[in-house]
């Protein structure tokens, strides 16, 4: 099934990388914890009626007035899409592309294992980092306000709205690493990924700035991330969950059979 | 005999002439074949259909009974294959990557891998995107190598290597070919077939040219000579006595098979100033052997005046 020699040679390889989102997503997180500190929460708000476009844009808003809210909006909205978006692009593409475009492919598939096994490892590298950074990010919240704000979070509504997230970043995992299955070259690969994840980040921008542009909400997949209906606890927000969950292992698995089968260059 | 390696009739057409067309040959158990012919023949494009890295359109590849996209993974037990095109994973240090390669086969023992490291005196503990041709070159033939496997699929195997280091992989061939391995070897250099090779076959624009005998190859293979005589008289009085020749002014080029002595002794009657003497390419040698459109004796001297330079 798994390779576990690539498997552990990859996740080591990559961790240098994992590490410096990591950080990045954990200056964020602690940083917003903080300032919900009512006065701080305040000056936000004055910023966002100063500039109301750029801060709806960003989707913060009408960031509500529980810790929950006011993380899930200065956060979930758009950092936590954002900065992993980045990591899968880069991660997808270095786990394949990169190894047939720069022919050393060979000795990875010069073993006595069937080829699929070798994006299944892949993906499954993938997937183990982006389940890690939701674990993370999700941990280091909630550590984070029970020491500045014991009992002030919602947690059982905070771990949907990361079941959520997670099935978000498989989505960009699947866009990201299916081209990086099909393509020789890997900066197309990249390209392509990063076109459909930066194509759907932009959309929901644009859509949320005004009404006039509302209805771009219907064509970027972001919208099935419905943050607003996790922190109600609405059941709608399982079904456009459960799309982007199956939408991307679709495509995952889309890959992983076509490289098996597909002529490569090396 | 049986037949490890065996590619029939197949065909992978990539356009404007490019791919392989309707190519067949057997690689018998225990021969070394030399895999020959110009840049662009065809060469790798069978190669990484032997590998299983892409299908051919239509025919079929088989080493040692099996398919070889279908089974590729069972086949390389018994494989072990050296890339023409060299590109290992440049974060690595050498010796890591050898290592890395060694426990994806599943080996367990280094052995036979340190005892290749010394033979081609190669100190593989420096970053390999550091690394010069040859060194990463010799890291090939490490991982080719080191499993000790029965068949071996080598493309441009001594390309990189400095003549010593050509000759020691000679040597480790000739010691593979005793301990009964099969080896296919794709190459351009003639000395490294001649002295390795049981047989060869010959492809050009993706077809098969011919299948030949070492033997038959060396006795057809001339040599080019050029001498020069001490007057022109002299020069032109011997190029009307001898066949394949240019003159210019004293000196005279031609191409020599097997009537080396005949030539010699009708120049020997004439004063000689300086004689060179060249043996023909892999290149040269198709060329004339199996396409009859020789270049005319000007050409030839062109050629070679302009190698001098």
């Amino acid at each position: 099934m798994i390779r576990v020699i690539l498997y552990r040679r990859e996740i080591k390889a990559n961790f240098i990388l994992f590490l410096i989102f990591a950080g990045v997503l954990t200056m964020y997180s602690v940083m917003i914890v903080m300032m919900f500190d009512p006065k701080l929460g305040d000056s936000l708000r004055m910023m966002s009626e100063s500039m109301p476009e750029i801060f709806a844009a960003f989707g913060m808003a009408d960031v509500g007035t529980t810790l929950l809210e006011f993380v899930a909006g200065y956060l979930y909205g758009m950092l936590f899409v954002a900065f992993p978006g980045v990591f899968i692009i880069i991660l997808a593409g270095r786990l394949v592309a990169k190894y047939v475009d720069n022919g050393s492919m060979v000795y990875l598939l010069t073993v006595p294992k069937k080829r699929w096994s070798f994006v299944l490892t892949q993906a499954a590298v993938l997937v183990t980092y982006i389940a890690l950074m939701v674990i993370y990010v999700t941990g280091l919240i909630l550590i984070t306000s029970h020491i500045l704000f014991p009992d002030e979070m919602e947690i059982k509504e905070f771990f949907n709205l990361n079941i959520g997230l997670f099935g978000l970043l498989v989505f960009f995992a699947g866009v990201c690493f299916f081209p990086s299955c099909l393509c020789n070259d890997s900066k197309r690969a990249t390209g392509i990924g990063a076109g459909v994840i930066i194509y759907s980040i932009l959309m929901q921008m644009i859509a949320q700035v005004g009404e006039k542009f509302e209805n771009l909400r219907l064509i970027t997949p972001l919208t099935l991330f419905q943050i607003d209906n996790f922190l109600i606890g609405k059941q709608e927000a399982w079904v456009g969950c459960g799309i982007l969950y199956v939408v991307g292992i679709l495509f995952i698995v889309a890959g992983i059979v076509i490289f098996h089968r597909r002529d490569l260059p090396i | 005999m049986e037949h490890l390696i065996e590619i029939h009739h197949i065909t992978k057409d990539y356009g404007r002439q490019r791919g392989v067309f309707d190519l067949s040959f057997q690689v018998k158990k225990g021969e070394v074949l030399g895999f020959l012919g110009p840049n662009g023949a065809g060469k790798t494009t069978t190669i990484r259909q032997l590998l299983g890295f892409i299908k051919p359109d239509s025919g079929s590849l088989r080493i040692s009974g099996m398919d070889c996209f279908q089974d590729a993974d069972k086949i390389q037990n018994y494989l072990g294959y050296l890339p023409g095109e060299t590109a290992f994973i440049d974060s690595m240090n050498g010796m890591e990557f050898i290592q890395f390669v060694a426990k994806m086969k599943g080996m367990k023992d280094l052995g036979r891998a340190q005892e290749l490291m010394s033979r081609f005196d190669l100190n593989p503990t420096g970053k390999i995107k550091k690394m010069s041709k040859g060194m990463k070159q010799k890291i090939g033939i490490v991982c080719a190598f080191m499993q000790d496997p029965e068949i071996l699929i080598l493309d441009e195997p001594t390309s990189g290597l400095d003549p010593l280091m050509q000759e020691q992989f000679v040597n480790l061939i000739l010691q593979e070919k005793k301990r009964g391995k099969t080896i296919l070897m794709s190459s351009h250099i003639f000395e490294e077939v001649e002295k390795t090779c049981d047989r060869a076959v010959i492809i050009r624009n993706g077809r098969l040219v011919a299948v030949e005998n070492m033997e038959t190859l060396r006795s057809n293979r001339k040599k080019i000579m050029e001498i020069t005589f001490q007057t022109s008289e002299m020069a032109s009085a011997f190029a009307s006595k001898v066949l394949n020749v240019a003159c210019e002014k004293n000196t005279v080029i031609l191409n020599v098979g097997m009537e080396l002595d005949e030539v010699i002794k009708k120049a020997a009657v004439y004063t000689i100033m300086d004689m060179n003497v060249r043996t023909q390419s892999l290149e040269e040698f198709f060329l004339h052997f199996y396409h009859h459109d020789m270049p005319s004796n000007e050409e030839l001297f062109c050629s070679l005046r302009r190698e001098e330079k």
